[in-house]
């Protein structure tokens, strides 16, 4: 695992900083949902928390990815039985509308389960939690969530990766498939999520260490299969080439 | 309704500006797709044939199915259907089809299909967001090429959407996607024969001219964006089938896997297997990625660090050849794409053009005069000249534009040349492809349709392909033997794929058309399945090298519908659904007289096809080089086909007991009143 990223999963942070500048943002209609609830779980002031890193997290290649946006379908027809890309955990973007070429074609929006989760951090009713019998994965508990939309609000990634139910009236995210009632693997950190699973061209994959949090770089990586081997191509049939190490990105 | 349905068709009337909607339940027992496609069609029309293609009259009919929208493998096709300009010597009611996202959103908007009737006075474009629809004028967008008309259509309709982040399309509505638009160009909207739709940079509708029935509409686009959700009845049974399905898919972490799994039919890019962009094989290799339709596994195209080309495919890549220039053709396929024009009929086009030249009948001061610099053929500048000629219909392109077979019959050539194949309009004025003397399936299932069959993974891929490679998986006698095990109802009988003499007539052919038939209408039609895709009846990829089929197609349409329907029932539902458009061509004129190959095909000798043949008691694969057609027996094998159909043999005709059985009554007196009943 890098320094980096050693340093960064020791920090501790300050919710009621957080919650402060948090509610700075908020709409007043929403303030008044929210205020009640929050209340009641506003630590102490003085509180430092601190958050186990979790022992799983989903890389990506955006190079391999083929934009068949399968991970998408997968996510909402495991979590929610119907097909609905709103209600993925994991966006696929593609067809920028400037018919951007390769490889900004594609844009892969993945749940970093981030070492500080701000979504956790800036949840006013412990919705948003470290589930830690799920090897610390960031979930949000749906009975307890009340709709605020503080977790997507502060979501630092864009797009956010905290998703808004319009149906429910509120949030979810990547769960690493723990909670996938129509999903026959079992997920989690040590799991088979459906999206990773079900990629075609294998451009997700579960991984334990924790990527390096500074940028986007930590969590796309390199993901292809090695070089064929020099020299004439390989007839139909005949046996894979011996494999090499894959190249660094 | 059952899942996979969002229950309403859109209907949109351009004269009235008036927009209602269709139930789809209405339309059940036709599938989805193709079949509900039909359907409409008979309802809103079919007792007013004949009339035009560019008549107001001509519904035009884009189709999503139960699977759009899930994830069912190669199942991201729009079905476009109505009566198609292209066609010869009739504008059949015919059918297209294009890939990409557009179905998706779609059915995420709430809709499982548009019909659009009538023409506006003034350019319009139909704006679908959810469930809210507008007629928006196109005065600004007319003119447009079709890339441009998809980016500026983008930004109207999604103005705070900045690419990368969630937009709020409406009141509680988010999504991160761009719309998905559908649109001709300046070929279309000057009422081309011969124009395309397009969707993406290369997903195309070629077949059939739709994209001047766009123009005839006054019809530039239409685009649809949706938030809610694609009901999936079983959702869990679903999720195990496409868990399944994956046991017939290539290693894409051996990227050699794409080339054994149907011969040399992809191409490997970025160590990842693709397919059709045969234009990105000079080295250094552009880079680029292999890109798919919503929800394909197969990833059959490509997007490319220079951007030209990116998704065109197959014939997308291949109408445009500047000898020694992948680049160069990339971007004479971009010109292709931006005008609207069909690749499927410009191969012919220039051929034919280059034909005429050097006949001494074409070119400047000829019997056809024209400027066009023909002895420039294989630059650049000579293919964006033609194109652009064709699309604003300048000079020589403004009879082009009618199509290879309306410009020949204009100048008084097309009984000769069709006749002699320099004119190679195979089936119903679309282009020659495999050959309809060795590969019958595909001759006889074109000319006993509307156009050409365009379906490669009936038999064309798996058999010719794989046989093609030089080192097939399978030996001619495995081959042919699962291939037709998965043939149900007429499985058992590896004669169906004989491709030797004596098989080119059989009774198994028949079942095979009708196979092939049945299967086309239902499972890739109104299943909305890629022709590139389905059927899979044989693999590379499984230890006993069966394919899905027949047992994936009712699995994923039963875990999404609820039904309980079997590959057999479906294939009934197919015969059902042809027996429909048979009617539909009775109507405007077809009669068994019409359903014979140009001569070429009965006079000259084929090229080779290689493909399994069963000789002498043995089988292997052979080439078929060197063969015809005789006349008398593609004659008895039509009698034959049609006693099977259960239509007429005098006449084609289907007769009432057959539309009765299959649930046509309506249709059965529709003909009796015209006289056209079998």
């Amino acid at each position: 695992m890098a320094e980096s990223t050693k340093s960064e999963e020791k920090k501790t942070v300050s919710r009621r900083t957080f919650l402060t500048g948090g509610g700075a943002v908020l709409a007043a209609g929403t303030l008044a949902v929210v205020a009640p609830a929050a209340a009641e779980v506003t630590p102490s002031s003085e509180a430092k928390v601190s958050y186990p890193a979790s022992t799983g997290y989903i890389v990506y290649d955006s190079r391999l990815c083929w934009g068949c946006q399968s991970c998408m379908f997968a996510c909402s027809m495991s979590h929610q039985g119907e097909a609905n890309p709103t209600l993925s955990r994991i966006q696929i973007i593609r067809d920028a509308p400037s018919f951007t070429t390769y490889p900004l074609d594609i844009e892969m929006a993945v749940c970093r389960q981030c070492v500080t989760p701000l979504c956790v951090q800036n949840c006013p009713v412990g919705a948003a939690h470290v589930d830690t019998e799920h090897g610390n994965i960031r979930r949000i508990d749906q009975k307890k969530c009340i709709g605020c939309k503080k977790c997507i609000q502060s979501c630092p990634q864009r797009p956010h990766r905290t998703v808004w139910n319009p149906y429910l009236h509120k949030s979810s995210k990547c769960d690493l498939c723990v909670d996938a009632p129509y999903w026959s693997k079992t997920g989690g950190p040590d799991g088979e999520p459906a999206c990773v699973t079900i990629c075609p061209s294998r451009a997700l994959k579960l991984v334990h260490d924790t990527p390096p949090q500074a940028d986007v770089a930590g969590y796309d990586v390199n993901l292809a299969p090695p070089p064929p081997p020099p020299g004439p191509p390989r007839r139909p049939g005949t046996p894979p080439p011996a494999p090499q190490a894959a190249p660094k990105s | 309704m059952p899942g996979g349905y969002t229950g309403k068709i859109l209907r949109v009337n351009l004269t009235t500006k008036t927009v209602g909607t269709i139930d789809t339940a209405k339309y059940e027992d036709f599938g989805g797709g193709h079949g509900i496609g039909s359907a409409v069609f008979f309802d809103l029309a079919g007792d007013q044939l004949p009339f035009d293609a560019f008549d107001p009259r001509n519904p035009i009919i884009m189709m999503a199915s139960p699977f759009s929208g899930t994830f069912t493998p190669g199942s991201g096709r729009c079905e476009v259907q109505g009566l198609g300009p292209m066609l010869y010597p009739i504008e059949w009611f015919g059918h297209s089809n294009f890939g990409g996202r557009f179905t998706a959103q779609l059915k995420f908007a709430g809709w499982d299909g548009i019909v659009v009737e009538g023409s506006s006075d003034d350019p319009v474009w139909i704006n679908i967001v959810n469930d809210k629809v507008k007629i928006e004028s196109a005065k600004d967008l007319w003119g447009m090429d079709t890339w441009e008309t998809q980016q500026d259509i983008s930004r109207r309709v999604s103005p705070k959407l900045r690419y990368g982040e969630w937009a709020e399309l409406a009141e509680n509505c988010f999504t991160t996607q761009v719309p998905a638009v559908v649109c001709c160009g300046p070929a279309g909207e000057a009422k081309s024969r011969i124009a395309s739709l397009l969707h993406g940079p290369g997903s195309q509708a070629a077949l059939c001219g739709f994209g001047g029935v766009f123009g005839a509409k006054k019809l530039k686009a239409i685009s649809a964006i949706g938030t809610g959700s694609v009901p999936i009845a079983d959702p869990k049974a679903f999720m195990d089938t496409r868990l399944w399905f994956r046991q017939f898919l290539w290693d894409v972490d051996d990227p050699y896997q794409a080339e054994k799994y149907e011969g040399r039919a992809y191409y490997l890019i970025s160590g990842q297997p693709s397919g059709g962009n045969t234009l990105n094989r000079q080295l250094p290799l552009t880079p680029a990625r292999a890109a798919a339709c919503a929800s394909c596994p197969r990833g059959c195209r490509m997007r490319l660090a220079t951007g030209d080309s990116n998704e065109s495919i197959c014939a997308g890549t291949l109408a445009i050849n500047i000898p020694g220039s992948p680049k160069l053709s990339r971007l004479g396929s971009d010109v292709m794409q931006k005008c609207g024009l069909s690749h499927w009929h410009l191969q012919t086009v220039q051929r034919y053009v280059q034909s005429l030249y050097q006949r001494g009948i074409l070119g400047k001061g000829k019997k056809i005069d024209t400027d066009l610099p023909v002895d420039q053929v294989g630059s650049l500048g000579y293919i964006d000249l033609l194109l652009r000629k064709i699309a604003a219909r300048q000079g020589i392109g403004d009879d082009l534009a009618e199509g290879c077979a309306r410009f020949a019959e204009k100048y008084g050539l097309y009984k000769e040349d069709l006749a002699s194949g320099a004119l190679p309009l195979t089936y119903w004025g679309t282009s020659d492809h495999y050959d309809a003397r060795v590969e019958t399936e595909w001759g006889f299932g074109s000319l006993l349709g509307e156009r050409d069959l365009m379906l490669h993974m009936m038999a064309n891929y798996p058999l010719h392909w794989m046989a093609l490679s030089g080192s097939p998986y399978l030996t001619a006698e495995d081959a042919a033997k699962l291939f037709t095990d998965a043939m149900v109802p007429y499985q058992g009988d590896a004669l169906m794929v004989d491709y030797s003499p004596a098989g080119t007539y059989s009774d198994s052919r028949v079942k095979q058309v009708a196979w092939v038939k049945h299967y086309e209408k239902f499972w890739v039609g109104a299943g909305g399945f890629c022709g590139w895709r389905w059927p899979m009846c044989i693999t590379n990829n499984t230890p006993d090298h069966r394919g899905p089929t027949p047992h994936a197609e009712p699995r994923f349409w039963n875990a999404v519908t609820g039904k309980k329907l079997t590959f057999a029932e479906g294939m009934e539902i197919g015969h059902k659904i042809y027996t429909l458009d048979r009617s539909i061509w009775v109507l405007q004129g077809r009669h068994r007289n019409m359903e014979v190959f140009p001569d070429y095909i009965y006079d000259q000798k084929s090229r080779a096809n290689i493909l399994p043949m069963y000789q002498d008691g043995k089988w292997s694969y052979e080439t078929g080089e060197g063969r015809t057609l005789d006349r008398a027996k593609v004659e008895e094998f039509k009698t034959k086909f049609y006693r099977f159909e259960g239509y007429n043999s005098d006449n084609g005709y289907p007769t009432r007991d057959t539309l009765e059985k299959t649930g046509l009554r309506k249709v059965a007196d529709l003909l009796q009143s015209r006289n056209r009943l079998g």
